[in-house]
């Protein structure tokens, strides 16, 4: 019985310690989530019903008018918004497609020097970003290469003008950013594939096809659902690209979020457009990760 | 027991418990920080006398100063910006400004109005009163700057503000439709040609809202400067009709110039700098004085109120005023400068002409429409916004 007590008593002390280290181990993680996410957060919500004003021609009149206005159609932001999910899922889809199979050939194809060819896909990083989109320019200008070479040849006579400063100049640019990105996750999840079950699908009489849509491509889904996000989540808001590339035409949702908030003197709205897009992203998230079970597909 | 204690999953409500208890623990400092700061007496300026400013040796020096790229930091001419614009600032006090930059004027008064402060800055007439109005600048005393005299005084009313002078107008030029005459018919001179169906694709327009005044001077608005929500309508449905025709919305000037150069596009909305530009690249170009008139702009530099280095900032706006400055911003940029005894041969003949530097008159109505103060800014801007996310 005395030993029974003392071994509660050892217990109780134990679970104290232990509740103490984890909060402990919480505590920075969850003090800088909630400074630089959450309450900043919290002020973009204020912002969004004009609890707060920045302003002189701000009312300070609380009132949810911006939301109403985004949600009930009222404003032209919310074609902007699907304009965009359409360019972002275009880029994701194209990007995967891309960049599967860079991936496959560096984790299954290469022996040893996949390292050194996974590090020559990341090199693009070492440059700036805005030095690689703008490259894109002097690429598919009027008096670009491309266009120049079009001429050269005589397949046109004039340049080709939706090359640069349009919809597909954007996602095209997206795209080309993204696919490094994209492969490093479908490498990885390809890299950690068994090769035993490889063989023992070959064993069996599988044809490579065969092993491929049966064996590697759903034990790799997980990396190419992670990758997908990995695009997807970002180029919704993007603005960078679509303001040096896009033109008129290629003018997407973060565009207009940038635009209210940094000469729109509209930062109701913006922060409306703001959270509507953190909302829809971790709805998003929240879909993928309830009803895809990435855990499920991976093992 | 070591091993338990760091596998035992961290479940949902435990992790919920800890975030609450970080935040409750956040709230209560950050509630016992405000309390502090009540109770402390306030140390701002507001209502305290005439104030009297230390010797400039006393100063902190590091000049912090809010411009356009360009106009010091070195981004175009390193060493000419440094020698010209403010090379009699640093002989005078020993000290090199530093600079932060703004893309336009509004986004420059929303960094302001959203806490950012400066020693200087450099906004745009139309602009004034709203700093003025923020009640974060205080008027320049006149009589520490020894150039001011040499300013053009008519301009510098502009800068007026309850008989003080909270800016001093450096720089002006116009703003009109820069075209390439080997595509474009320049026979009509008009705002029209930003418009134009036979030059789709080959237009370009400026990424902010005065687009909006543009195409209300071309569509014939009695006061485009203060529109009432019927033309605001007519004028962004003008505008939408309008923009299949437009290559890209410019940010910078110089991003315009790269593609009119190309030939990109023929026909854009444009500053004097690329009309220097043109002329020197032996273009044929035609800077249009539009028959509903060019508009004009003047920029200049402006106090804050809580800066500490109040004689810098006029050692500075003394340099910006000189004569030096004044023909390096036209001989390089092809830009006005108030200072009246600045020697326009510096400039070359065409881009003289095309600005009609020689013209005394050429800044006066109807030749020009000053940029003017828009009231309704802000909406101004929605509208402009629903025309962009057309």
């Amino acid at each position: 019985m005395a030993a029974t007590h003392e071994v509660t008593i050892a217990d109780r002390g134990w679970r104290r310690r232990e509740r103490r280290a984890t909060a402990g181990l919480l505590a920075g993680p969850l003090l800088w989530l909630l400074l630089f996410f959450v309450i900043p957060v919290g002020f973009v919500a204020a912002y969004s019903v004009g609890a707060v004003g920045l302003f002189p021609t701000d009312t300070g009149v609380v009132s949810l008018s911006s939301w109403e206005r985004l949600l009930t159609g009222g404003s032209v932001y919310m074609g902007l918004f699907w304009k965009s999910i359409r360019m972002s899922l275009t880029v994701s889809a194209v990007v995967v497609l891309v960049a599967y199979p860079v991936g496959y050939f560096l984790a299954l194809c290469v022996g040893r020097r996949k390292y050194v060819l996974v590090l020559l896909i990341i090199a693009p990083f070492l440059t700036s970003y805005l030095l690689r989109v703008l490259a894109w320019k002097v690429i598919l200008g009027d008096a670009g290469v491309i266009n120049s070479f079009l001429q050269w040849v005589g397949l046109t006579d004039r340049p080709i003008e939706w090359l640069l400063y349009s919809q597909f100049t954007v996602m095209l640019v997206l795209a080309y950013i993204w696919v490094p990105f994209v492969a490093l996750p479908v490498f990885v999840s390809l890299n950690n594939l068994d090769p035993s079950l490889l063989e023992a699908a070959g064993d069996l009489g599988a044809s490579r096809w065969r092993t491929f849509v049966r064996v590697t491509l759903p034990l790799s889904l997980s990396g190419v659902f992670a990758a997908f996000l990995f695009v997807f989540i970002p180029t919704i808001g993007e603005f960078v690209t679509p303001l040096l590339v896009g033109g008129t035409s290629g003018y997407m949702y973060g565009n207009a979020v940038q635009d209210l908030f940094t000469r729109g003197l509209d930062w109701q709205t913006g922060s409306t457009l703001a959270l509507f897009l953190l909302a829809v992203v971790a709805l998003l998230m929240a879909v993928f990760g309830r009803f895809l079970r990435l855990r499920e597909i991976a093992t | 027991m070591a091993q338990k204690r760091f596998t035992r999953p961290v479940g949902r409500r435990d992790f919920l418990r800890y975030a609450g208890a970080t935040g409750m623990a956040v709230s209560m400092a950050g509630v016992l920080a405000a309390c502090r700061e009540a109770d402390q007496p306030s140390t701002g300026s507001q209502g305290s006398a005439q104030p009297s400013f230390p010797p400039i040796e006393e100063e902190p020096g590091g000049l912090q100063v809010f411009d356009w790229s360009g106009y010091g930091n070195g981004d175009y001419y390193p060493k000419e910006e440094k020698k010209f614009l403010w090379g009699q600032y640093a002989k005078a006090t020993g000290d090199t400004p530093e600079f932060s930059l703004f893309e336009n004027d509004d986004s420059a008064y929303t960094k302001v109005v959203a806490g950012a402060r400066y020693d200087v800055a450099h906004p745009c007439g139309y602009r004034y009163g709203d700093w003025v109005d923020l009640e974060v600048l205080q008027p320049w005393d006149t009589s520490l700057i020894p150039n001011f005299s040499s300013l053009n005084p008519k301009l510098m009313t502009a800068g007026q503000f309850d008989g003080q002078q909270y800016f001093v107008p450096l720089d002006w030029g116009f703003i009109a439709p820069l075209v390439n005459l080997d595509h474009v018919d320049g026979s009509d001179e008009s705002f029209g040609v930003l418009f134009d169906e036979r030059y789709k694709g080959k237009i370009s327009w400026i990424d902010t809202l005065n687009m909006m005044v543009v195409a209300a001077y071309y569509l014939g608005i009695e006061n485009p400067w203060e529109m009432t929500d019927e033309e605001l309508t007519e004028v962004r449905d003008f505008l939408i009709s309008k923009k299949g025709l437009v290559r890209f919305y410019w940010n910078q000037s110089y991003d315009f110039w790269l593609a009119f150069k190309k030939g990109e596009v023929w026909a854009g909305y444009a500053w004097p700098d690329t009309v220097g530009y043109a002329d020197a690249a032996g273009m044929n170009y035609l800077y249009m004085k539009p028959k509903e008139g060019r508009i004009s702009w003047v920029c200049g530099l402006g106090l804050f109120a809580d800066s500490q280095n109040y004689r810098h900032a006029h050692e500075y706006v003394d340099s910006w005023a000189s004569k030096e400055a004044a023909e390096f911003l036209l001989a390089y940029y092809y830009y006005g400068h108030t200072n009246t005894e600045a020697d326009l041969s510096v400039v070359p003949d065409g881009v003289r002409e095309a600005l009609g530097l020689d013209d005394p008159t050429v800044l006066d109505e109807p030749n020009a429409h000053p940029e003017t103060r828009i009231p309704r800014r802000s909406v101004y801007q929605q509208y402009w916004s629903e025309v962009q996310a057309a």
